[in-house]
């Protein structure tokens, strides 16, 4: 109705056509009523903004569910929701398969739930997760939250309505945890144990002892762990960190953070970062820097793309937590607690699962 | 004399952004002893090719009165066709270059085909982009960061004996021809006109939709030449890449002085913004600033080089 009245007695086709840079044109050579018109096509306009970014939203969460129900038996197996970061990310992404894994092999004990968020910050979208599969009636919610504090109360909830909690891959704040009056067992690799054992890899095999430190997202307790560890083994063997900055995780980032760093600082003869991605951004910013060779890399989670550059000699080595396996020690770890039924708070207790040092000698074993 | 006089009066409208970048770097020296030196400048134009191009394509969008939200994900989906092709299915850079800047080039197109051709603003559809574009790399890539290594890494890094890379060199050339094809050819001057009242392009019987959907076109190959650009600096295809970019491509534009209304712009302004912003990030990272206050560095700076071309316009004026 209101696009006839904006276009008058022109044909349709003529709207289509100055179509939408209309929008910006100025409206001096318009009569009044248009103008009085087109602020009404911006409402009508709003609302269709609102209504396709719904669409988006609708289509964005049915597509990342992925439900491996099988659908022959009656509903007496448990229900278990994973909930991870971004299944973007490689490390969750390989997370989810293998806990998919897992589940075809015992699909007779339990069915899967998995859902990731769009990116890593996305925490209010993972706690709407959390109530959206307590409201679907989960037993067991398998959770790596996005962050550690704003994901309990939440949780706090779910656990209130009868559901068995677990955390993994980043541990949830215990000032909270205490705060919200509730037990939540851990699962996930010792990172500060990790990181400690990259960093001593490092101070064993250095060139010199200037380094720099690429360090994840300072609010996630993984980063800070990762740091310590890293502040740990050069302090050991009294190397000297000149600079330590954030580059959020991200390739790109810690490419401009590490070039800054080697600019500022020519002197550094190494860089740890706190995950492989970031650990590839500063390779990068090595070769550039026209020192590569001279400049040694390590870093955290052995993704795949990491792997080449080990066997390459331009990262010294990297860590595996196993991340394939993570999701599914939690969800054994749930699954145990809901058969658990006597006395679920005995079973309430952290399981630490292993870090291995990857280096060009272990690949070279495999 | 007279020529001398022409130049320097074409240089003028400029002078405002060029102080404000030649600020930035003299603070940044005096603040850090190794800013003002090669190293930096060579980090600097290594770090800028990505969104130059973005910001080329952008500033044409923007003047024609359409805005371009898909740049980071339709960057994303040709760096991850490039990866996807040089290493899963060995094909040679030059095989491989053609299709993934095609992909990105129709990913382009079909945005500026659905919003000039059924008028839906370009804000909706190329946001409706941004998350298909992204779906679709996660789709190609499996999520994982795809590790190329040095039969890509040669285009991003500097050139043995020259001190810029061929990216550079070539993000250069890419400014330099969309300012020429803004300023010097006919279809430039339409993209004015059309940003500036497109009903009365309309009226004196120019064809203006073939025009704008080929500029969208335009925007998207843009994107697959920054994938390029970044995947070749990373020597990796990442999924992740260049998540929120638009909003730097969008800043840069109008730091220099592109309207969001449409009708005014000019490319290499938008090339002196993407220099200020890229000074900023190397400059704080130098300088070892937290976080925080690397986040509230670069807001303020990115209004107050706004304002100071807004009242630098508004004097020149009255």
């Amino acid at each position: 109705m209101l696009t006839a009245i904006i276009t008058g007695p022109g044909p349709q086709r003529d709207l289509t056509l100055s179509g939408q840079v209309s929008k910006s044109l100025n409206n001096e050579s318009l009569p009044m009523v248009q103008s009085a018109c087109r602020s009404k096509t911006t409402t009508i306009q709003r609302v269709v903004c609102v209504a396709a970014v719904l669409a988006l939203m609708v289509t964005g969460c049915t597509s990342s569910n992925s439900t491996s129900q099988s659908k022959d038996e009656g509903n007496e197996k448990p229900r278990v929701a994973l909930i991870m970061k971004s299944l973007a990310n490689e490390f969750f992404s390989t997370m989810a398969k293998g806990a998919e894994a897992h589940q075809a092999e015992h699909s007779d004990q339990y069915e899967l739930v998995v859902n990731g968020i769009k990116d890593e910050r996305d925490v209010s979208r993972q706690v709407a997760l959390v109530e959206e599969m307590v409201a679907s009636g989960v037993d067991a919610i398998v959770i790596a939250p996005a962050d550690s504090k704003v994901l309990v109360p939440a949780l706090r909830r779910a656990i209130n309505a009868g559901v068995v909690v677990v955390n993994i891959d980043n541990r949830l704040d215990a000032d909270v945890l205490q705060q919200e009056n509730i037990a939540v067992p851990f699962v996930g690799p010792d990172n500060l144990a990790g990181a400690k054992a990259v960093g001593d890899y490092l101070a064993a095999n250095r060139k010199g002892d200037k380094v720099a430190i690429l360090e994840g997202i300072r609010t996630s307790f993984n980063a800070q762990q990762r740091l310590k560890g890293f502040e740990a083994a050069m302090k050991e063997a009294n190397m000297e960190i000149v600079s330590s900055q954030s580059a959020d995780w991200e390739m790109s980032r810690a490419n401009t953070v590490a070039s800054s760093m080697l600019s500022e600082h020519p002197e550094i003869s190494a860089i740890l970062a706190a995950n492989d991605s970031m650990a590839l951004g500063a390779i990068a910013a090595v070769k550039s820097a026209g020192r590569a060779g001279e400049v040694q890399i390590v870093g955290f989670d052995n993704i795949t793309a990491i792997r080449q550059a080990i066997e390459e000699g331009k990262v010294l080595a990297t860590a595996d937590q196993h991340g394939d396996q993570l999701a599914v020690f939690g969800i054994e770890a749930a699954l145990e607690q809901l058969g658990d039924s006597s006395d679920s708070v005995a079973s309430i207790e952290d399981v630490e699962t292993p870090v291995d040092l990857i280096t060009s000698e272990t690949l070279s074993n495999e | 004399m007279n020529r001398l006089q022409g130049f320097l009066k074409q240089l003028a409208p400029h002078l405002g952004l060029v102080a404000v970048l030649l600020v930035l770097v003299a603070i940044f020296s005096t603040l850090s002893n190794n800013f003002f030196q090669m190293s930096t400048v060579i980090s600097i134009a290594n770090q800028v090719p990505d969104l130059t191009f973005l910001v080329v394509g952008m500033t044409l969008v923007l003047i024609i009165g359409g805005i371009d939200l898909s740049v980071g994900s339709l960057l994303a989906v040709s760096s991850a066709v490039l990866g996807v092709l040089m290493v899963n299915y060995e094909w040679s850079i030059w095989a491989a270059l053609p299709i993934a800047v095609l992909v990105a080039s129709i990913g382009g197109g079909v945005n500026g085909a659905i919003s000039i051709g059924f008028g839906i603003p370009s804000f909706i559809v190329t946001l409706g982009m941004l998350e298909i574009a992204r779906g679709a790399t996660k789709v190609v890539t499996d999520s994982k960061a795809i590790y190329i290594g040095s039969r890509i890494e040669w285009f991003g890094q500097p050139l043995p004996g020259a001190f810029v890379s061929p990216a550079f060199m070539f993000a250069i050339a890419t400014v330099v021809l969309g300012q020429l094809f803004l300023t010097r050819t006919v279809w430039g001057r339409y993209c004015i006109a059309i940003g500036t009242n497109a009903e009365a392009v309309r009226m004196s019987g120019i064809r203006s939709a073939p025009l704008c959907i080929a500029i969208f076109a335009i925007s998207g190959m843009m994107c697959g030449l920054a994938g390029l650009a970044q995947t070749s600096r990373l020597s990796t295809a990442d999924p992740n890449a260049a998540i929120g970019i638009e909003l730097a491509a969008i800043a840069a534009c109008v730091i220099g002085g592109t309207s969001l209304m449409g009708g005014r712009g000019n490319v290499i302004r938008s090339f002196i913004g993407v220099l200020i912003i890229q000074v900023l990030q190397t400059g704080l990272a130098q300088v070892g600033v937290s976080d925080a206050s690397k986040q509230i560095i670069t807001g303020v700076v990115i209004v107050v080089a706004v304002l100071i071309d807004a009242l630098r316009t508004r004097w020149s004026r009255s």
